[in-house]
């Protein structure tokens, strides 16, 4: 039987194009994630191993946030066996090159070369007091070369700040540490450090390289001994390495398992084409099945040699995917290490991705033949003696099935609507995963009729449309299989686009109970902001309004659950006009507004916690009321109340154009934290927010949406694949109707009607599946924190049934063109 | 011409290739039941070539595919090659077909995607045997096919597409050869290459044959002819001619 098998896909490899297709694309997808995974570790190692690629041991604090101390590092250069060793001490400091100010960071100089971690470019390596390097980047950023001047002061300064002026004496390379990359690196010797920071130095990690000859066990457990740590705090600089992308990957490893998520889809639809494809692929050869059963072959063999046919092109489909997975990747990190903001991306091909690729588009494949193989067991050996009779597989799906997936989708649409009136996505995911499957289960119960109903609507396009519409139905399994391929990825796209455009509205209105402003900004304690800053800031185009807001003390309120101290800020009536969003957050004279679902009666504003002073006796008679914002400061006019602030800082509150997008939103954002001479983390308010997961959501449903098209595609070439099939199939039929008179153009127009009615009717059940689920999906998520009305994306919508209705259309091409140029005497003649 | 109805009764089974007895097959119930096979008592002796013939609707395929163990009676008993075939499993039937018993359709004899030497070969290769070389160069050579044995089917003409099928029934040496109409598709002249063949294999070989047929000349080929009507014998002819069988098959339509 082997060689049954292999002959026919030898003769017939054509006909087995669709399922390497599809497997293809799915194993490539599930390869190229965990390519992608294994790249990204890889590309950290290369980057975050920089800072140790050159020692032979690190030691570490003992605990996340922790550090090591001047004692410890002494401990470490007196360990023997120990020939040089590195306490690093990294600052956050800012820095101004001229008139701007910029944040950045600075560490100590390693007493040689030999533990440096980055190359020096040009110049020398500081030696002096006044003396600091400076990475590439910053330097061509800033403009600064050797001896440029620049002024060095603690971040968050306070008035005990110590300033220091620098001579640049050396510009080396720019780290590709990502936890440094972002900022502009300095290095300076230890006694600059030391007068930034004061007191202590405190290392954030040691490195050390060993004497000639010494063991690095024994010298890895004598540092342990001597820094008192556990065992385990003094590692190689691969396992330091390890350690440290760990404890930053989680959300990588989170974005391996929503990749996986849509590869198993993508797997589902391949599956359910490989099944599709096989059957009809056996329903072709009843015949020849039959004449085998008649001289001979047992059950046993026939399933063996659709078996094998399954493994062969199971394996040479995994092979192509994961040969177009190892290509695509490799080129996406060769693209991205041309970048030079990403050159330490690096390909890494574990051998778990090809085997696993390989594994699952096999046995995927051969699963997906099994139901098909036994329908080919049950080929009758009469068959082979009926000389016209139609290879046909029209049998009703099982009843069984249908039962299951009613049962399924009626359970799941109960958990569902619980999970989505109660906010529960826990509860919701699940049993939306079960009515789905349920749906698609049952499908037989009304894909052909839909298909057949729609049928109704191209009557009157005359006989070959009628035509059309019985053939569409004419095989109800094959019909909703093919259906069903399409819905699933239609369903999960249009889920998606609803979802998504559900909770922007969601999360939009329920921001603005958050935010009392578009845009605030905390200044430095104690320093307030000029009116130049000030100025600046008004200028900036973008901001319609802004308002400084005095810190005038604190006050206890009794929010529930507990008590917290409030900020109290001073704003004026038409200042607070200008930039609340909402009367009920603007001060009223002879009242305060406290933060939404606050109370405190009565107020009592004192300079705050951990500061000296009692409370303001004229607070006592202010009117309390609590605003709509959560993150509402207590609000009075000014002169209410006497300004004791305490460490409290200055804010600036702006109303920003609302015309703005998210990008313009992020530019002014920059704009202003530069104007105001603040970290932009200092910069916060409901329009950055919407800004920033406006771009989040639309950055996602643009990933997802493409990576759903991939099930999409498979899904069309199943769609392509059964009309090729059923024109094959129908040979002698079309041609005796070519016989008969119907025109090659009006046969073409036919099989296109056929595969658009599939096509379409499968587009718009997906679509109205998708969004439902898309509704009821955004309610379960953020049902519990905002109002969730149904959006839906009517113009994306409309574009995903057009697609698939003209991706049905465009499948037909091939096959009917086949089917066209058939002599019809020709056609007849074929046995 | 001698019509007996001696020659219709079973004999010792040792002697016969395939014998039935009391053999009924119903198609439907109710009103649309069809009685197919309604009693039928037949011996098919070793090594003769028999025709069974009959109108359409005389219950000959269904005869032939019960003796075949294709499709199974209502009622009666089947041997083939001594072989009892009521209440046989798929799998001992399966393998009975594979070794016993060879077969010649109208049409689709072969797998198209397997070469004609491949497809002459398959029951033995089915059975995980070894084909028998000299067996094989004998037919092939008798069979005139020995240049056309790497070629596909779709490369042949249809007589060498049935005499390749010719070949294939006879390699395993069976107790019985079922032709279904085995010159239905073919010309006049590839059809007697055919059946001479048959008869040749009957006669030199010592092969049993039963072929179904409702062409006259094919039946002349045949030692013997078998008439069947409304699903019961109706006579049968010994050493039968063209005119003898028009003549049997008036009467047994008339």
């Amino acid at each position: 039987m082997l060689q049954i098998a292999l002959s026919q896909l030898k003769m017939h490899a054509g006909r087995f194009v669709a399922i390497v297709l599809a497997v293809l694309l799915a194993v490539g997808f599930l390869s190229a994630t965990l390519m992608v995974n294994a790249s990204t570790t890889a590309s950290l190692v290369a980057s975050v191993g920089q800072d140790y690629a050159r020692a032979d041991l690190v030691v570490s604090p003992p605990a996340e946030g922790a550090h090591l101390s001047e004692a410890d590092a002494a401990a470490v250069a007196r360990t023997s066996g120990v020939a040089e060793s590195y306490a690093e001490q990294q600052l956050q400091i800012q820095a101004k090159v001229g008139e701007t100010t910029i944040g950045g960071l600075i560490r100590n100089l390693p007493p040689s070369e030999r533990l440096e971690p980055v190359a020096l470019t040009s110049g020398s390596w500081p030696t002096k007091t006044g003396q600091v390097a400076v990475d590439a980047k910053t330097a061509a950023a800033r403009a600064l070369t050797i001896g440029s001047s620049l002024e060095l002061l603690p971040s968050g300064a306070s008035s005990s700040a110590h300033e220091a002026t620098a001579t640049v004496t050396g510009i080396m390379a720019a780290s590709t540490d990502p936890q440094q990359s972002w900022a502009a690196q300095f290095a300076a010797p230890a006694d600059t450090l030391s007068s930034l920071a004061g007191g202590q130095a405190v290392y954030s990690s040691i490195t050390v390289a060993i004497a000639p000859g010494a063991d690095g066990a024994t010298v890895a457990s004598a540092l342990d001994a001597a820094v008192h740590q556990a065992p385990g705090s003094v590692m190689t600089p691969s396992q330091k390495t390890v350690a440290t992308i760990k404890s930053f990957t989680g959300g990588s490893d989170r974005l391996t398992i929503i990749l996986l998520a849509f590869a198993a889809v993508a797997l589902l639809v391949a599956g359910l084409v490989v099944a599709n494809t096989f059957s009809v692929l056996i329903a072709q050869r009843t015949r020849e099945l039959a004449l085998l059963r008649c001289i001979g072959a047992s059950r046993r063999q026939i399933r063996a040699s659709v078996v094998v046919e399954a493994v062969v092109t199971g394996l040479v489909a995994s092979v192509l995917g994961v040969a177009v997975a190892v290509g695509v990747v490799a080129l996406v990190v060769a693209l991205l290490a041309q970048n030079p903001r990403y050159q330490y991306a690096t390909l890494a091909v574990p051998a778990s991705s090809i085997a696993l690729g390989l594994a699952v588009g096999t046995l995927l494949t051969v699963l997906a033949a099994l139901l098909p193989a036994r329908a080919a067991t049950r080929v009758s050996p009469l068959a082979a003696l009926r000389p016209s009779d139609e290879p046909s597989l029209r049998r009703v799906a099982g009843r069984v099935r249908l039962a299951t997936g009613v049962v399924l989708a009626a359970l799941g649409a109960v958990g569902l609507g619980i999970g989505a009136a109660k906010g529960n996505l826990l509860l919701a995911i699940p049993a939306g995963a079960v009515s789905f499957i349920g749906i698609v289960l049952a499908a037989a119960l009304f894909v052909p009729r839909l298909v057949a109903a729609a049928g109704l609507l191209a009557a009157p396009a005359g006989v070959p449309a009628r035509m059309a519409a019985v053939n569409a139905v004419r095989n109800p399994r094959r019909t909703t299989a093919t259906a069903s391929a399409l819905v699933i990825g239609v369903t999960l796209v249009t889920m998606m686009m609803t979802g998504a455009a559900t909770a922007q509205t969601a999360l939009s209105s329920s921001l603005d109970r958050h935010f009392p402003v578009d845009m605030a900004v905390n200044g430095t304690g104690g320093v307030p902001f000029t009116a130049q800053q000030l100025a600046d800031v008004r200028a900036l185009s973008g901001v319609e309004a802004s308002a400084v807001l005095t810190p005038v003390g604190s006050v206890q309120t009794h929010s529930t659950p507990r008590a917290a101290y409030a900020p109290v800020y001073a704003i004026s009536a038409s200042d607070a006009a200008a930039v609340i969003q909402s009367p009920a957050d603007r001060p009223a004279p002879g009242g305060i507004v406290l933060p939404r679902g606050a109370t405190a009666t009565p107020p009592a504003v004192s300079p705050g916690p951990g500061a000296s002073g009692s409370v303001d006796p004229r607070s006592a008679s202010l009117a309390g009321t609590a605003g709509t914002a959560t993150d509402l400061p207590a609000l009075v006019l000014p002169g209410t109340l006497q300004a004791r602030p305490g460490q409290l800082p200055q804010q600036v509150w702006i109303a920003v154009d609302p015309k703005l997008d998210g990008s313009a939103v992020a530019t002014l954002r920059t704009q202003v934290a530069q104007a105001l001479g603040v970290q932009e983390s200092e910069v916060s308010g409901a329009a950055i927010e919407k800004a920033t997961f406006t771009q989040v959501i639309d950055t996602l449903l643009l990933v997802v949406t493409g990576l759903l098209a991939v099930a999409v595609l498979i899904a069309l070439i199943g769609v392509a694949n059964t009309l090729s099939l059923s024109v094959l199939e129908r040979t002698r039929e079309n041609s005796l109707l070519r016989a008969l008179g119907l025109t090659r153009g009006q046969l073409r127009g036919m099989l296109a009607l056929e595969a658009v009615l599939v096509a379409g009717v499968a587009a718009v059940i997906g679509t109205a599946l998708g969004i439902l689920y898309g509704w009821l999906g955004a309610q379960s998520a953020l049902g519990t924190f905002a109002t969730v009305t149904a959006v839906i994306p009517w113009a994306q919508v409309v574009a995903v049934i057009v697609v698939a209705a003209a991706a049905g259309l465009g499948a037909s091409v091939l096959p009917a063109r086949r089917a066209a140029r058939l002599s019809p005497v020709a056609g007849l003649a074929i046995e | 011409m001698t019509t007996t109805s001696e020659s219709t009764q079973p004999r010792s089974a040792l002697h016969d290739a395939v014998t039935a007895r009391g053999l009924r097959k119903t198609y439907g119930r109710g009103e649309t039941a069809v009685e197919a096979l309604r009693g039928i008592d037949l011996a098919f002796p070793a090594g003769e070539f028999t025709a069974i013939m009959g109108p359409s609707g005389s219950g000959k395929s269904t005869l032939m595919h019960c003796l075949a163990g294709l499709d199974t009676a209502d009622a009666g008993t089947i041997t083939v090659g001594g072989t009892e075939l009521t209440g046989l499993a798929d799998k001992a039937l399966t393998e009975l077909r594979r070794d016993r018993v060879g077969f010649v359709f109208q049409a689709f004899n072969l797998v198209p995607t397997l070469t004609a030497r491949a497809n002459i070969t398959l029951p033995v290769t089915l059975a995980g045997g070894k084909v028998d070389e000299e067996w094989f160069g004998q037919l092939a050579a008798t069979l005139g096919l020995q240049d056309r044995l790497d070629h596909k089917p779709h490369e042949l003409s249809g007589g060498q597409q049935q005499r390749v099928a010719v070949a294939r029934a006879l390699l395993t040496r069976p107790a019985v050869v079922f032709a279904d109409e085995p010159t239905g598709n073919l010309d006049s002249r590839s059809g007697s290459e055919v059946l001479g063949m048959l008869r040749r294999s009957s006669r030199e070989m010592g092969q049993s044959i039963i072929m179904v047929t409702h062409d006259p000349v094919a039946a002349s080929y045949a030692d013997r002819v078998v008439l069947l009507a409304d699903g019961r014998l109706a006579g049968s002819i010994t050493d039968p001619t063209v005119e003898t069988v028009l003549a049997a098959l008036a009467k047994v339509e008339g």
